[in-house]
């Protein structure tokens, strides 16, 4: 079987309110810590939906846009950098599993 | 003020619906509340639904429209290496008759098919006009007054209840809110879970599997699976899909480095795995956390004044070898909180003293019994030397014992002699089969 992306697995993920252009952000990151003190950056790379990435500069950015909810970083992060919420079931994003 | 509920249930999943199912049984007014489209929406386990507690809560589940994808039948531990897998495998007739001991589940069509079936009990309860499942509403947080919980806040609404039951899963947000667990958790407890279910046809699958009807195939692997993070993988089948995933625990990812869905993708591509997904399309990919089972990380206290905490709010779940066992947990403390709540809502006393019952019946129940009683297991199984040497002892010793040359053999306690001594060393080999013998 072919190896697939992490951008090719998230393709095959239903998200809520797609079509939506002004979708609220369920996940607050604050990437100052992040970028500052952080000895780590261990986001960039534990979370599933590769939601943080590192810039070419080596810096952590942040989208929500393809969360899936899981909770990793809700865990993972040990700096204090991410608010965590559930996304608004109108106005936020998240995931709509199909199968789960 | 509104109309008070009974209760008030944060969550449809397991945990919530089988609360929901023991209040509508006894005519109680309730309000479950899931933040997803439908229950089941949000949710994902690996997974396998173990035990019989489902049949006390749908007694016929089996027949008719089924929410499981397939009962077990069939059953294998695997330890594996970079180019081998040790197995064993157990497969018997018993596991054929219903109640089954296991069905695998894939939870977005489990729950909603659970979640039909309390409405249909909620239809015929004394309760019927006043006891609702109300889905796509987010809770944002409990209502407190004066200690006591008295209700939640959804937006612009709130509701009041006697009581409030949070099952709100793993990222327990609100059971934080509540002061029962810290606001931050540490990653100690908890791993990753990241699966794909990846169809197949069902023909393909039955004579792949070899299982005929509604029977199924669970598979648990350790070893080279998780590129020495601690944890493991699973293979299980579906009606006409596999779910094939990993469990790495989060603290050692972390130090690792390592992308979880980078080891997935080494997984899938073992020889062993390769040939049991071969020919599959992957139709979802999913991750979400899980407790590891370790019993520290359960709250001391899972009740307060109008409020309990069930399933993995609570990080009730066990792996101690046997089983990955959490929704049956889920189920049970649901059972055990709603009887609390029944019992409760005679005497009108909603107080903690009286609702610290549930944690009471949760202490004698199987869950605590088994989360208290296998923890020696749970950390033979954490070991480095468990989950990354043994596996390697076991395949080298495979390779040896399996294999006919056309010369001297050697005996079968020389070559997993030399096979431990290579990996792990005599001495600490035995301590760890004594531990682990013991602790099962």
């Amino acid at each position: 079987m072919k190896r697939l992306s992490i951008s090719e697995r998230l393709g095959k993920v239903a998200y809520r309110n797609q079509g939506r252009a002004d979708v609220r952000a369920h996940i607050e990151v604050d990437t100052s810590i992040c970028n500052g003190t952080c000895p780590h950056k261990c986001t960039t790379y534990v979370c599933p939906a590769n939601c943080y990435t590192l810039s070419e500069a080596g810096t952590v950015q942040f989208q929500f846009e393809d969360c899936i909810e899981c909770g990793t970083c809700l865990y993972a992060c040990d700096q204090g950098a991410v608010v965590w919420r559930y996304p608004d079931p109108e106005q936020g994003r998240g995931v709509n599993w199909n199968l789960g | 003020m509104e109309e008070k509920f009974d209760c008030i249930i944060v969550g449809g999943g397991i945990a919530g619906l089988s609360a929901a199912m023991t209040l509508a049984r006894a005519d109680r007014r309730f309000l479950l509340i899931e933040r997803g489209e439908f229950c089941g929406a949000k949710n994902v386990s690996g997974g396998v639904l173990w035990g019989s507690d489902l049949q006390r809560l749908v007694p016929d589940y089996w027949q008719r429209d089924h929410g499981f994808e397939r009962f077990v039948s069939h059953r294998r531990l695997t330890f594996m290496d970079g180019g081998a897998a040790f197995s064993v495998d157990f497969k018997s007739d018993h596991y054929r008759t219903p109640p089954y001991s296991g069905v695998i589940v894939l939870r977005a069509r489990f729950d909603e098919w659970l979640a039909a079936r309390v409405q249909e009990a909620i239809d015929v309860s004394a309760a019927a006009d006043e006891s609702f499942l109300a889905t796509n509403v987010l809770v944002d947080r409990l209502l407190v007054e004066d200690g006591r919980t008295i209700g939640i806040q959804a937006g612009d609404e709130q509701f009041f209840a006697d009581c409030v039951l949070v099952c709100e899963g793993v990222n327990n947000l609100l059971t934080r809110q509540a002061g029962i667990e810290p606001e931050y958790v540490p990653a100690d407890h908890v791993a990753v879970g990241v699966k794909e279910v990846i169809r197949l046809d069902r023909v393909v699958l039955e004579d792949r599997f070899q299982l005929s009807g509604d029977s199924g195939f669970t598979n648990e692997i350790v070893g080279y699976a998780t590129r020495g993070v601690e944890g493991g993988g699973f293979v299980y089948t579906n009606r006409d899909s596999l779910s094939v995933g990993l469990v790495l625990g989060m603290a050692d990812l972390r130090d690792k480095g390592l992308k979880p869905y980078d080891v997935l993708s080494d997984f899938k591509e073992h020889a062993y795995v390769a040939d049991m997904i071969r020919g599959g399309d992957v139709l979802e990919y999913s991750a979400h956390v899980v407790s590891t089972g370790d019993v520290a990380a359960v709250p001391e206290r899972l009740y307060g004044d109008g409020l309990l905490i069930a399933g993995e709010a609570a990080h009730l779940l066990l792996n101690a070898g046997r089983a990955i066992q959490g929704m049956d947990y889920a189920m049970r403390s649901g059972i055990l909180a709603a009887e609390t709540v029944v019992a409760a809502a005679s005497g009108g006393d909603f107080g903690a003293s009286n609702l610290s019952g549930y944690q009471q019946r949760l202490d004698e129940s199987f869950v605590m019994q088994d989360m208290r009683r296998f923890q020696d297991a749970v950390h033979v199984l954490h070991s480095p030397t468990m989950y990354s040497k043994m596996p390697r002892v076991l395949c080298d010793f495979g390779r040896d014992f399996f294999t006919v040359r056309s010369e001297p053999t050697t005996k079968a306690t020389a070559s997993f002699r030399r096979a431990a001594k290579k990996h792990v060393g005599l001495w600490e080999l035995v301590k760890l089969g004594v531990r682990a013998a013991r602790s099962l």
